[in-house]
């Protein structure tokens, strides 16, 4: 604590270093097209605009702290969809607006868990490695299926597990999509925001959201939208069937068989 | 004569908050934004404190951050700060609460005088909003960080709505409307409007000789014409209109003109008329 409040006096007073111009370095990502961070809580005037108008309701807004009311993905929640309507709309300029082209856009990279991804699992354990069934390897690759610039940011080396090649542009649909819970095995490191070793960074947040699916789930709530999905996600065949209200009976014979 | 008009601007923009965000949801993005930058069309719109304090955090001047200052500045020349009087959603809640306030005062307390604003100079009131958007600005360029923003009333408010449309739920940020709301219901009646909005204060600076002001005709009183004083006591800045016409709080809101009992104050300035209400002939005479 006391060294940390040392380090702080001199970074400010020895280096002359801004003091609160490493607090917003908060691992989140920018919208696509977003300038360095520095200049972008400089020019972001907090107008929302990029909100407004993201048709996924992708775009969050941060809360309280020195970076309040700016925008950023979270995409354990939500991922960026890349329809390039915010960069157009930004008034100031903090989202580079002649950005159109989804390609170019460098919001982080993906980085993948090789201790979590299933994929990964698979090919080290070439087995289903835990008795509980709970990490189960598996041919998984969600991640270069939903990956919309497939084959150029990730591909799929020897047609068995992922990789994350240099052409990412950070969108986090794969980050969305993971199966693997609550932490993912694929996280966005954002772009231009330093602490490139804490991808996974909202593993807290993350986990906060799975609890409370998993609350509603236990106490026989019925479940809605994202959560109702995430659900849906999990359903897993080598598992227990789950049980469905609606009346369904599982044939005895096939017709025709 | 004034008031009905100004009531329904004032109430069709606070409608207008809530609407442009429904429509935006339904996919109509003929109006979009909030008061901090709004496009009506291809017309891009940015309150001008916003894009001097961008100026000054992001150290550069592009020709989008011009453009976007230029409408607002514009209207401002125009017509004086109709933004502020006539527009502006935190106004409407700054006259509600004078309005509980009067009607407490008359009911509970039995007193109908009209209560004096705290800082009664219009100077001291004027020094107050100007330090304060000189300081906000400094610090928005030493830190790099648009700080004036998180205490812009109508930007708040709108975006608040735009929220509230669109996730229904309010942000951390209404509580320094609640909060400054409060104050001037409890405490000090108008103290937002007249000692520290950043964004009343910087268009109050745009201001020419054509500009539209209050003008008491062609005679300039010292001393107000009649003993009640209607003009004074109806004015919301706490002016005395009858020779404040011309002041930089002025939001031009057209009250006095209303409450004069002799129709002496009326509109000038934008009709060729100059800050003392002569004619272009009677200059030159």
């Amino acid at each position: 604590m006391s060294s940390g409040i040392v380090d702080f006096l001199k970074r400010v007073v020895l280096r002359g270093e801004n003091p609160l111009a490493d607090n917003y370095r908060e691992n989140r990502l920018r919208p696509p097209g977003a300038v360095s961070e520095e200049r972008f809580i400089a020019l972001c005037i907090r107008c929302n605009r990029c909100l407004e108008v993201c048709p996924y309701g992708s775009i969050k807004r941060a809360g309280l702290g020195p970076e309040i009311g700016t925008p950023y993905v979270l995409p354990e929640e939500k991922a960026c969809y890349l329809c390039m309507a915010c960069p157009r709309l930004c008034p100031t300029g903090a989202l580079e607006t002649g950005l159109s082209n989804p390609e170019r856009v460098r919001m982080g990279r993906a980085r993948i868990n090789t201790s979590l991804c299933y994929s990964h699992l698979f090919l080290e354990h070439d087995k289903v490695p835990d008795a509980t069934g709970s990490k189960i390897g598996a041919l998984c690759n969600t991640c270069y299926n939903v990956c919309p610039h497939q084959d150029k940011a990730i591909k799929l080396e020897q047609n068995l597990f992922p990789v994350v090649l240099d052409d990412c542009v950070g969108c986090g649909i794969c980050v969305e999509r993971c199966p693997v819970r609550p932490a993912r095995a694929i996280n966005v490191i954002p772009a231009g925001m330093g602490r490139v070793d804490e991808a996974g960074f909202h593993f807290g947040k993350a986990r906060r959201h799975f609890e409370r699916a998993s609350a509603a789930e236990a106490e026989g709530k019925a479940l809605k939208g994202e959560q109702l999905l995430d659900r849906k996600y999990r359903i897993d065949g080598s598992r227990d069937v789950p049980e469905f209200k609606a009346p369904f009976k599982v044939p005895e014979t096939l017709e025709g068989w | 004569m004034y008031t009905p008009y100004r009531r329904a601007a004032q109430l069709i923009v606070l409608a207008l908050m809530f609407l442009v965000p429904v429509l935006n949801v339904h996919e109509i993005y003929a109006v979009t934004g909030t008061f901090y930058a709004i496009n009506i069309g291809r017309l891009g719109i940015a309150d001008p404190v916003v894009i001097l304090q961008a100026v000054f955090a992001a150290g550069e001047l592009t020709a989008r951050l011009g453009a976007a200052a230029v409408f607002p500045v514009f209207l401002a020349l125009m017509l004086g700060r109709v933004w502020c009087g006539w527009m502006c959603p935190y106004h409407l809640l700054s006259d509600w609460a004078v309005w509980i306030r009067r009607k407490f005062r008359a009911l509970v307390r039995g007193k109908t005088e009209v209560e004096p604003l705290p800082v009664r100079k219009a100077f001291s009131a004027n020094m107050s909003r100007y330090g304060f958007l000189l300081l906000g600005t400094a610090v928005a360029g030493a830190i790099g960080i648009p700080v004036l923003n998180y205490l812009s009333a109508p930007g708040i408010l709108s975006t608040e709505a735009m929220i509230l449309v669109k996730s229904r739920h309010l942000s951390i940020e209404f509580g320094f409307i609640g909060i400054i709301w409060l104050l001037e219901l409890t405490l000090l009646p108008r103290f937002w409007c007249r000692m520290f909005c950043p964004t009343g204060a910087f268009l109050g600076l745009f201001r020419g000789p054509f500009t539209l002001r209050i003008n008491p005709g062609s005679v300039s009183p010292r001393n107000p014409c009649c003993k009640e004083n209607h003009c004074s006591a109806a004015c919301p800045m706490g002016l005395a209109p009858y020779r404040e016409g011309h002041d930089l709080l002025c939001t031009n809101c057209g009250r006095c003109v209303d409450a004069c009992a002799h129709g002496r104050l009326r509109f000038a300035g934008f009709k060729g008329t100059d800050a003392r209400g002569r004619t272009r002939q009677e200059q030159r005479s």
